[in-house]
């Protein structure tokens, strides 16, 4: 499974530049590799993002969230979620989790990675929970 | 956010042939007694304030204060006695395995050092005396050979234990360390329960052989008996002392309480006899009784709980009871203009539930079946239980009027009455759909699959099944006949509640694998999804009389509440709303959900922006 160039620069950009509030990133059978599905901007919300996964596909995804720690810092971490629904077929869930590994390789600078198999377990509280 | 306004307590749990044991802090003015594994503490004087404490793994037999009121000890048929705080976290202060059966008793001695506890030790020691903190032992109890009903610590000093059982002995220790001093055969039957007085002079027993025997408190020598003259006619099942130690209260099989003045020379006399209010059959024996300041609290197998005033014997109790059972079905309905809430158990009891007041009254139905499921409008009630009829009642305010059945040939999983047009309900069963009309059954549609929950919309003129493969199946209702209109798939578990919105625009359907869909009723559309919040089954679901908010109840003991407008993410949780899980959920209005689950108690929470 190969990894696109423009993958790892879209994740650079997100976390360095800021461009982007989360990118989201499917696996192309016929080229046998990963690349950007979507991208979105840093206006957008979570709500937008969890609209942006389909339902009965895997996807994987990257997204920067914005929080306040309690001592009252503004923190921002990036979050890699392994969408997997449990709808989707069998042979997507296989193909996205033997992928993985080998993409989150690339991506260095991730903070935490959510494995989600339905929208309650990517809830926003899901990762309130998991930053600090 | 949802906070809690008001609990509707379950009464304590009764069985026939035995007494329970409530006790109570005067301080407080507080009782406490236990239903299922919840212990309940319960205000006198405000009896919409209960606090539940479901820690025990096990049924909860008997449950005590401390003599300074701090901490509670209470005790389950495992043989474990917990001890915890009152106030606050409910901190757990020691748990100890006391007893290897039942506890039946539990005590504190006087300065809250050592429990004495009795019960059913299966062979080995029935009874055990510990101190509080570090579970020491501190006596050897030998000299019962059957399960010990009960125990008392002496309250002044020299300490003296006594208890008694069903080998129809009273026996008295010395101590501590607690000695067998000598034991007392005056009973011919059980011996229920042994209380001392308060002052520590004199110790009573009472027994099913109908006889209470008064002792003296420092010796165990047999000093009188209560007499006979105008004495019970039943098995005596518990007693209790007034504070001045002159008097006794004690509640028997024969639906009465009696208070007798002991005299001096330690022999009783009857002065007042209390009939229970009730009606007079089963439910009326009463079980249970305290004397605590100046209130006589006296409680029925039926689990009626009377307060009567000392003072004042001759003024009619203040009674109030819940259910003793869990609930199966909710529902709010408006009866004579006012709001009443309905819940039933299913053992067949209908309770009516009044907000802000808190019991309203018990429907008195003249056929007692046990209910499954029953659906309220606001003259009639519809009740189908495990049998194979559906029952319609006619409600005049607070009584019921004659019961109709209807046999619908299997038994009944569902039943659904149009709100707008009452005379039409459907009922299914596993494999028909039933349309009744009044009490006529117009039509028995077979099913091709099996069916497990089904609704009809409030007009009448639609009716959706759903199945045990998650399929919706819609029909429409032409006259007297069902005709099939579309199946929705979307559900991965088979549905368990299906509920049009009061608007009927949108109807919602839950299943059993935790997940919850709203539907746009013209389009058949999803119109929200992705409520998946639960851990466990879905039990039921409501709307809010405005249809904006959709409450969901589950076996995970959680309630949760969406917006229909606003996507399921934002939602509003209440965890451990009811030990055991949620079976019933109903809007009494905009704000206020009503809850009612498997720990018999009905809970309602106050909606917050």
């Amino acid at each position: 499974m190969g990894v696109a160039d423009h993958c790892k620069d879209t994740f650079l950009e997100l976390q360095r530049k800021k461009t982007h509030r989360y990118v989201i990133f499917k696996i192309d059978e016929k080229q046998k590799e990963v690349v950007v599905e979507k991208t979105g901007g840093a206006a957008e919300s979570y709500d937008d993002f969890v609209a942006s996964l389909p339902e009965n596909d895997c996807r994987y995804a990257i997204y920067d969230f914005d929080f306040v720690t309690d001592e009252n810092c503004q923190k921002s971490k990036i979050f890699f979620i392994a969408w997997s629904p449990s709808v989707s077929r069998i042979r997507a869930k296989m193909l996205y989790a033997t992928s993985k590994d080998r993409f989150r390789r690339e991506l260095d600078g991730i903070h935490y990675e959510i494995q989600a198999t339905d929208p309650s377990e990517m809830d926003l509280e899901v990762l309130r929970d998991r930053a600090h | 956010m949802a906070e809690l306004s008001e609990t509707y307590a379950c009464a304590p749990s009764t069985e026939r042939g035995r007494g329970i044991l409530i006790s109570g802090d005067p301080k407080t003015n507080s009782i406490v007694y236990t239903n299922g594994r919840s212990v309940i503490i319960r205000r006198l004087d405000a009896p919409l304030e209960a606090s539940i404490y479901g820690e025990h793994a096990y049924q909860a037999t008997v449950a005590r204060f401390s003599p300074n009121g701090e901490w509670v000890a209470s005790a389950d048929v495992s043989g474990t006695v917990r001890i915890w705080g009152r106030h606050g976290d409910r901190v757990l202060k020691n748990e100890f395995r006391v007893l290897s059966g039942r506890i039946d008793d539990l005590q504190w001695s006087p300065d809250g050092l050592r429990i004495v506890a009795s019960g059913d030790g299966k062979g080995k020691s029935f009874v055990r005396a510990f101190m509080w903190d570090s579970g020491t032992n501190v006596g050897e109890f030998d000299g019962h050979s059957r399960r010990v009903l009960s125990c008392a610590f002496k309250p002044t000093r020299p300490f003296r234990i006594v208890t008694c059982g069903e080998d129809f002995l009273v026996n008295f220790y010395e101590g501590p360390p607690f000695k067998f001093k000598l034991s007392q055969r005056e009973h011919s039957n059980f011996v229920n329960c042994v209380r001392f007085s308060p002052d520590g002079t004199k110790f009573i027993s009472v027994s099913s052989d109908k006889k209470g025997i008064i002792y003296d408190g420092k010796t165990g020598e047999k000093i009188g008996e209560l007499s006979m003259e105008d004495g019970h006619k039943g098995s005596i099942y518990a007693v209790s002392w007034s504070t001045d130690s002159k008097q006794v209260l004690t509640v028997s099989a024969d639906k009465t309480a009696k208070i007798w003045e002991i005299m001096e020379d330690g022999n009783g006399k009857v002065k007042r006899t209390l009939a229970s209010p009730g009606s007079g059959g089963l439910d009326d024996m009463l079980v249970g009784c305290l004397w605590q300041n100046d209130h006589l609290v006296t409680v029925s197998l039926g689990g009626m709980i009377n307060i009567y005033s000392a003072s004042h014997p001759d003024k009619m109790p203040t009674s109030f009871s819940g259910h003793m059972k869990s609930i199966t079905a909710l529902a709010c309905t408006l009866q004579s203009a006012e709001k009443v809430i309905l819940s039933s158990s299913y053992d067949g009891v209908i309770i009516q539930w009044i907000q802000s007041i808190g019991y309203g009254g018990r429907l008195v139905r003249k056929d007692n079946t046990q209910i499954k499921c029953f659906a309220a409008v606001e003259e009639e009630l519809a009740t189908a239980g495990f049998d194979n009829k559906v029952w319609r009642i006619p409600l005049n305010g607070d009584q019921c009027g004659n019961a109709e059945p209807v046999d619908v040939g299997s038994q009944p999983k569902d039943l659904n009455l149009a709100v707008q047009t009452p005379e039409l309900a459907l009922v299914s069963t596993d494999s028909e759909v039933i349309m009744l009309r009044g009490l006529q059954v117009v039509s028995t549609i077979k099913l091709g699959y099996g069916a497990t929950a089904s609704t009809i919309s409030p007009d009448g003129s639609e009716a959706i099944v759903g199945g045990q493969d998650g399929k919706l199946h819609i029909y429409s209702i032409d006259g007297d006949s069902l005709k099939e209109e579309a199946v929705l798939e979307k559900h991965r578990g088979s549905i368990t509640v299906i509920r049009y919105s009061p608007d009927a625009s949108m109807f919602a359907s839950a299943d059993a694998n935790r997940e919850a869909v709203v539907w746009d009723r013209v389009s058949r559309e999803v119109k929200l999804k992705n409520m998946l919040y639960h851990s466990a089954r879905i039990n039921c679901l409501a709307w809010s009389p405005d249809s904006h908010l959709i409450a969901t109840g589950s076996l995970d003991t959680c309630v949760i509440i969406y917006e229909v407008d606003k996507p399921a993410s934002s939602r509003i949780t209440i965890k451990g709303a009811h030990l055991g899980g949620v079976y019933g959920l109903t809007f009494s209005d905009e704000n206020s959900v009503v809850s009612a689950g498997e720990d018999a108690c009905v809970r309602v929470w106050r909606l917050v922006q």
